[in-house]
């Protein structure tokens, strides 16, 4: 009777064990805890109507970059720079050329007759066969290059770190600089966040010039006087987010913008005036919270978007055309 | 013979006597010199899921939001100070996006702010760091602040924390403040 009891006890004794430790295990997971009372949802925001996508990814090129940082497509060839190199690759993925550097470069850009290779704070012309022809070294020691565009015997580069685009003639020779001053109340000098900086001449031959800090694209003469400029601020899809956006731009034949994002990445087409119009590429293509993709359009008006974190140049193709 | 285990209990007892005080002199000097840990955020590794701000055993929470000027971008459009689409680019109440309006907006130069943190309101929730790190250059993030924290054997965020982002650290370098301290690994 005795013994019952003490067993009676300890079959308690071990149910109420196993319910405590059973249910601190439980009750500490993190799964089972209450919401986050503080949560801020931002996926609202990467969520897009299926029905403003205007473009297919239609094939993926992997390359051999640990980090890949600029990309451009001239004579049905796509030239990407990253690590020390630059790699010109066809479109089928077959690897034409690979030219060293011993540095990194940040940007490319290819005129009919020279490629130019922008690095931190210096540039370099190469010819069409990857040889060196000249190295530009004018420039200051808190410069950030990130973006190279030719114009009229004229190289604008774009210096994220001095808020000023820098005019050179082709041998070199600066000209001047652009620093985005206007009288104009609603717009402002360059506001540069970060170092996404781009301009870009579009296919009437126009100098185009993204202000990130204003969300605004900017068209200047080749003088550098402001002609015009179009602005789109908002989180939704029809506009840019954030501190600094669009961080890349180019343009399609006709003349639309297609702009990448940072922070909430997505890749979208606007008219030449500014107006939306659609979408190549929605967030959820992306790695969340990475980088923004560079751009290249070809002359079919195909889509290359280097994705910086999957290392690949991924292929969009309007959907009418498939 | 009795005076031979006389003698070795007395030996013994002094052998005793004098191993433990060895060991207990050993002990303090380690503990004196030893390196002291401490509990630190890997801002890198944080997914802002506001555990912080309701797990940590100080009312309020020891973790704060602190901001690494350097890589701020003094934006006006600032995604850790503002809602995300305001209706307008101000101090406004419900423009703001921290639930204590711990973040203050100071006007620096046409079109520059600067965004400190008043950490006697933070409590630590990580919403601006979400709303900086989805739209801006991720310079807000949380920091452990050991003036406050207690230092717990078992820290109570840390056990909770779904991304493993809290460890301990040496207190001679307690903080991981973005910009002095980059990515591991």
């Amino acid at each position: 009777m005795k013994n019952k009891g003490i067993v009676f006890f300890l079959i308690i004794l071990a149910i109420v064990i196993v319910t405590v430790v059973t249910y601190d295990y439980y009750s500490s997971k993190p799964d089972e805890l209450p919401a986050n009372p503080y949560a801020l949802d931002a996926d609202p925001f990467a969520r897009i109507d299926t029905s403003l996508i205007m473009f297919n990814e239609s094939r993926d090129l992997a390359i051999n970059f640990s980090e890949p940082s600029g990309m451009c497509f001239q004579d049905g060839k796509i030239f990407v720079v990253g690590d020390q190199k630059m790699q010109i690759i066809e479109p089928s993925g077959k690897l034409i050329k690979e030219v060293p550097f011993d540095q990194k470069p940040t940007c490319v850009f290819v005129s009919q007759k020279n490629i130019f290779i922008g690095f931190r704070k210096s540039v370099s012309v190469l010819n069409s066969d990857g040889l060196k022809i000249a190295d530009w070294n004018t420039f200051s020691d808190s410069t950030v290059i990130t973006s190279i565009a030719e114009k009229s015997e004229m190289v604008f580069v774009a210096d994220a770190g001095k808020r000023i685009v820098r005019k050179f003639t082709l041998q070199g020779k600066p000209m001047g600089e652009i620093a985005g001053k206007s009288g104009n109340d609603q717009i402002h000098g360059f506001i540069i966040p970060s170092p996404y900086f781009e301009l870009a001449v579009n296919p009437d031959g126009e100098l185009w010039i993204v202000n990130p800090g204003k969300h605004s694209l900017e068209n200047y003469t080749l003088n550098g006087e402001l002609r015009t400029w179009w602005k789109a601020t908002s989180v939704r899809v029809e506009g840019f987010s954030g501190c600094c956006n669009p961080a890349y731009f180019a343009f399609l034949p006709d003349g639309c913008f297609v702009t990448s994002e940072k922070g909430t990445i997505r890749v979208k087409i606007y008219k030449p005036s500014g107006e939306f119009l659609g979408i190549v590429a929605a967030p959820s293509k992306f790695k969340e919270n990475s980088h923004a993709p560079d751009l290249a359009v070809d002359n079919q008006g195909n889509i290359y978007v280097l994705d910086m974190d999957r290392k690949m140049v991924r292929l969009f193709v309007r959907k009418e055309k498939r | 013979m009795n005076n031979s285990r006389r003698d070795f209990i007395r030996k013994g007892t002094r052998l005793s006597l004098l191993i433990t005080l060895g060991a207990v002199g050993g002990i303090t000097a380690r503990n004196l010199t030893a390196e002291k840990y401490v509990w630190q955020i890997d801002p890198f590794k944080c997914t802002q899921c506001g555990r912080c701000a309701t797990s940590c055993v100080m009312t309020p929470s020891a973790v704060k939001c602190i901001h690494a000027f350097d890589l701020c971008g003094y934006c006006d459009l600032c995604g850790g100070y503002l809602k995300p689409d305001p209706n307008k680019l101000s101090t406004a109440a419900e423009n703001q996006l921290c639930p204590t309006a711990a973040i203050q907006r100071k006007y620096i130069e046409e079109p520059y702010f600067e965004y400190v943190i008043n950490r006697d309101l933070c409590i630590g929730c990580a919403k601006c760091v979400k709303g900086c790190t989805s739209f801006g250059n991720g310079s807000l993030h949380l920091q452990i602040i050991h003036n406050i924290c207690l230092n717990c054997n078992e820290c109570s965020i840390a056990r909770l924390c779904p991304s493993e982002a809290i460890s301990r650290v040496k207190a001679s370098n307690a903080y991981k403040v973005k910009g002095s301290f980059t990515k591991e690994g």
